[in-house]
């Protein structure tokens, strides 16, 4: 009976000693869009690259056939600008897209890496090839779910 | 009747008596039964493993004293009053987190144990509260993809949780009005208001946050009561 006791005793100990690290295991925190043209989901058969407008950072480079995009937005911007290039067998054609937002610190545990979760207020763009954008979901955060319905003109695809 | 009639009823008779004597004689004495006066007295306690872990460096304890009243020597409302402090670093993060602000418990333990002989066997309820502030810092906070790094600093976020518990202790009388006792709770969590921002690591009187977690105490305990009193049934 003692060497029961003790026996269960330690396994509690043990239990408790024990120490468990509960991070999200999807933890990027990413914009999402969807190119759109006339209303339908569509693939930019040309170039896609993206870059950010003030530290001209490459976030997307030289994608083809691009249909959905995920992005980073900056930690501590009120105001991301992202320069949208296209490029096909004869010209460049680029769009500059302002992205609004406030952000928000977001931790778990000191074990686990800390991020922002950011809430798109506005977007506004140049119309070179982009017709419009719609904010379909303003927060972003670990949700994989799109933020931004983007509308190329019809010419352009 | 003659004199040996009398003779022999007399002696029948006295061996009667004698047998009922002794029958008498080897019944059991009524067993007597202990009771406890209402106010059977009061106790002051202190949780020596959280003041031990304090002194030895751990990164989080939770220091704590209490006071109850016996009532009966089967009743204990008690009240547990606590300084819950935690300061931790993660590994790789650089994140640290520190708190250190107290918490209250309410509640009461039940004496299983029917002798009045010192031992007691207890079942344990509480109800825990705590409104507390932490900061969650980060001197080298940077943005991966734009390579900005700023110090993160959120010092000072208010936060407040309940919680329940149940558990079963023992206690002992050492020397004296001295006793030792330990218990072991299990504790569910039943509200925690935070920012938005996210979720305290550490609870103080709770501990490392979380829907539901393990407890449990080393006591001292100065015990001041009376004794109880044998009446008869």
């Amino acid at each position: 009976m003692k060497h029961r006791l003790l026996l269960i005793l330690t396994g509690i100990l043990l239990l408790a000693a024990c120490e468990s690290y509960d991070c999200t295991l999807y933890n990027y925190v990413g914009m999402y869009s969807q190119f759109y043209q006339n209303g339908a989901k569509v693939k930019l058969n040309d170039t896609l690259t993206i870059t950010s407008g003030k530290s001209g950072r490459v976030l997307l480079n030289r994608s083809v056939g691009s249909s959905r995009l995920t992005l980073p937005l900056s930690y501590w911007q009120d105001v991301d600008t992202l320069v949208f290039s296209v490029k096909d067998n004869n010209s460049i054609h680029r769009d500059s897209v302002w992205i609004i937002k406030s952000n928000l610190v977001h931790y778990e545990s000191p074990d686990c890496p800390a991020t922002l979760f950011h809430t798109i207020e506005e977007v506004r763009c140049t119309h070179e090839f982009i017709e419009s954008i719609n904010i379909i979901r303003s927060s972003v955060n670990y949700e994989q779910t799109d933020n931004l319905q983007i509308n190329i003109a019809s010419a352009s695809n | 009747m003659s004199k040996l009639t009398i003779c022999r009823l007399t002696s029948l008779l006295l061996l009667i008596s004698l047998a009922c004597c002794s029958l008498q004689a080897q019944e059991k004495p009524k067993p007597k039964k202990e009771k406890a006066p209402l106010l059977s007295g009061v106790a002051v306690s202190a949780d020596i493993v959280g003041f031990a872990m304090k002194a030895f460096g751990a990164k989080f304890a939770n220091m704590e004293v209490g006071a109850r009243i016996n009532l009966l020597d089967k009743y204990f409302p008690a009240a547990e009053l606590g300084i819950g402090d935690c300061h931790r670093e993660g590994a790789e993060s650089g994140n640290r987190f520190s708190t250190t602000s107290p918490y209250m418990r309410f509640g009461l333990d039940y004496n299983f144990n029917k002798k009045h002989n010192g031992n007691r066997l207890f079942g344990i309820f509480r109800y825990g509260f705590s409104s507390f502030k932490y900061d969650y810092l980060n001197d080298s906070f940077s943005d991966p993809v734009y390579g900005v790094t700023r110090p993160l600093d959120l010092s000072g976020e208010k936060a407040t949780a309940q919680w329940l518990e149940f558990g079963v202790g023992v206690e002992t009388k050492l020397w004296s009005i001295v006793r030792l006792g330990w218990s072991i709770r299990y504790k569910f969590r039943l509200d925690l208001s935070c920012p938005e921002g996210g979720e305290p690591y550490f609870i103080p009187g709770f501990g490392k946050n979380d829907d539901n977690g393990w407890g449990g105490t080393v006591n001292v305990v100065f015990d001041v009561g009376k004794t109880a009193k044998k009446t008869k049934k």
